[in-house]
């Protein structure tokens, strides 16, 4: 699963730079088209373009509460990732906190992920597995909502919707640092 | 498609690109790719491949006969040429050169090779990157003093083959 991820945008910024330097440079030389490809339409663009950065911009409207949540869970998120989100057999969504300075640091949600927004655009990219993307707003706001409810975030009654999520603070926000290699002293 | 970076940043499908003004913050650049240290804080947006080296004959499985042995393996760094390899076949303090074969390019796998006289007694050989920065590939117990064992990218260890006195080579944590 780690292989298809798209790891950095830093790193497509980058990739770019090559493609249009290269496209440019052909074009100049050549003026012909090669007869590959489709411009893409507005309905693919807009379908593949469902990032939610932690800012929250392209959240779409609708809300969820943590009861409507532990439903949907229960229903499409159980069979994987346990009853309470802690049993597996796939990724540990719950607990954790505190751990992750000891010799067995469990990275879940609530003890790992600085940014909240990142749930809601992982659920609807990728899960659950078998349906990917089948979930409305209201479902996937649902379950952050629960998930997030579930690892001491937020309250029972809180509401998450476009304005809500972006402002939820999460645990291991500051756990971040930058790159400091090289960072192993030599002999 | 990333020249020096780890590998997954090189792109196997490439299917369309989306311009951002900064890190979307996905799932795996948060939760996945990021480097846990022993103080609980993590390291992100770690690209670089540091200096690394592996001799791949001989290695693991194989049996080799007393007398002269050729050890050849590769070598690269991400920050740029392969300067130098040294290898050790004693398992203690003795690294000497190995020839690189041509080209050295940099971020590109570099070949190199060391004659070796084994007398047949159970020992340890390993290889180890000096890269045009002056870096050198570090121990194992020097890269785990600095990064405890949660870190798993980037791991660029002096990676060690036991040969035992039967002449078989097998992998061995030093």
């Amino acid at each position: 699963m780690f292989k298809s991820s798209r790891s950095s945008r830093a790193v497509i910024f980058i990739a770019l730079i090559g493609v249009c330097g290269w496209a440019a440079t052909m074009q100049a030389g050549e003026g012909d088209r090669y007869g590959f490809g489709l411009p893409a339409t507005e309905a693919e663009i807009a379908a593949w373009n469902i990032d939610i950065n932690p800012t929250g911009a392209g959240l779409p409207p609708g809300r969820g509460t943590v009861q409507q949540g532990a439903v949907i869970y229960a229903n499409k998120c159980n069979a994987c990732h346990g009853t309470t989100g802690t049993e597996g057999p796939q990724s540990r969504l719950v607990g954790g906190q505190g751990s992750l300075a000891t010799s067995l640091p469990v990275k879940t949600i609530g003890s790992y992920w600085p940014y909240a927004t990142t749930l809601y655009d992982y659920i609807h990219r990728a899960m659950p597995l078998n349906a990917p993307q089948s979930l409305t707003p209201d479902e996937i706001y649902s379950v952050v909502a629960w998930l997030l409810h579930q690892n001491g975030i937020i309250p029972a009654d809180a509401i998450i919707d476009a304005q809500t999520l972006s402002h939820v603070k999460m645990p291991n926000r500051e756990g971040f640092v930058p790159d400091p290699r090289p960072d192993i002293p030599f002999r | 498609m990333i020249p020096g970076w780890e590998g997954n940043t090189c792109i196997k499908w490439l299917r369309r690109l989306k311009l951002g003004t900064a890190p979307f913050m996905t799932r795996e650049e948060t939760s996945r790719y990021t480097d846990l240290m022993p103080d609980g804080t993590a390291r992100q947006f770690t690209f670089a491949m540091e200096a690394k080296s592996v001799i791949t004959s001989p290695s693991g499985g194989q049996r080799i006969e007393p007398g002269f042995v050729e050890i050849r393996g590769l070598a690269w760094s991400g920050r740029g040429s392969v300067k130098a390899v040294e290898v050790r076949t004693d398992g203690g303090q003795t690294w000497q050169p190995a020839q690189l074969q041509e080209p050295v390019l940099p971020h590109c796998h570099t070949r190199f090779r060391f004659g070796w006289r084994w007398n047949g007694e159970a020992t340890v050989i390993q290889s180890r990157c000096i890269d045009d920065t002056g870096y050198v590939q570090p121990t194992r117990a020097a890269l785990v003093a600095a990064r405890g064992v949660h870190s798993l990218y980037h791991y660029n260890a002096i990676q060690s083959w036991k040969v035992a006195a039967d002449g078989k080579v097998t992998n061995v944590q030093v």
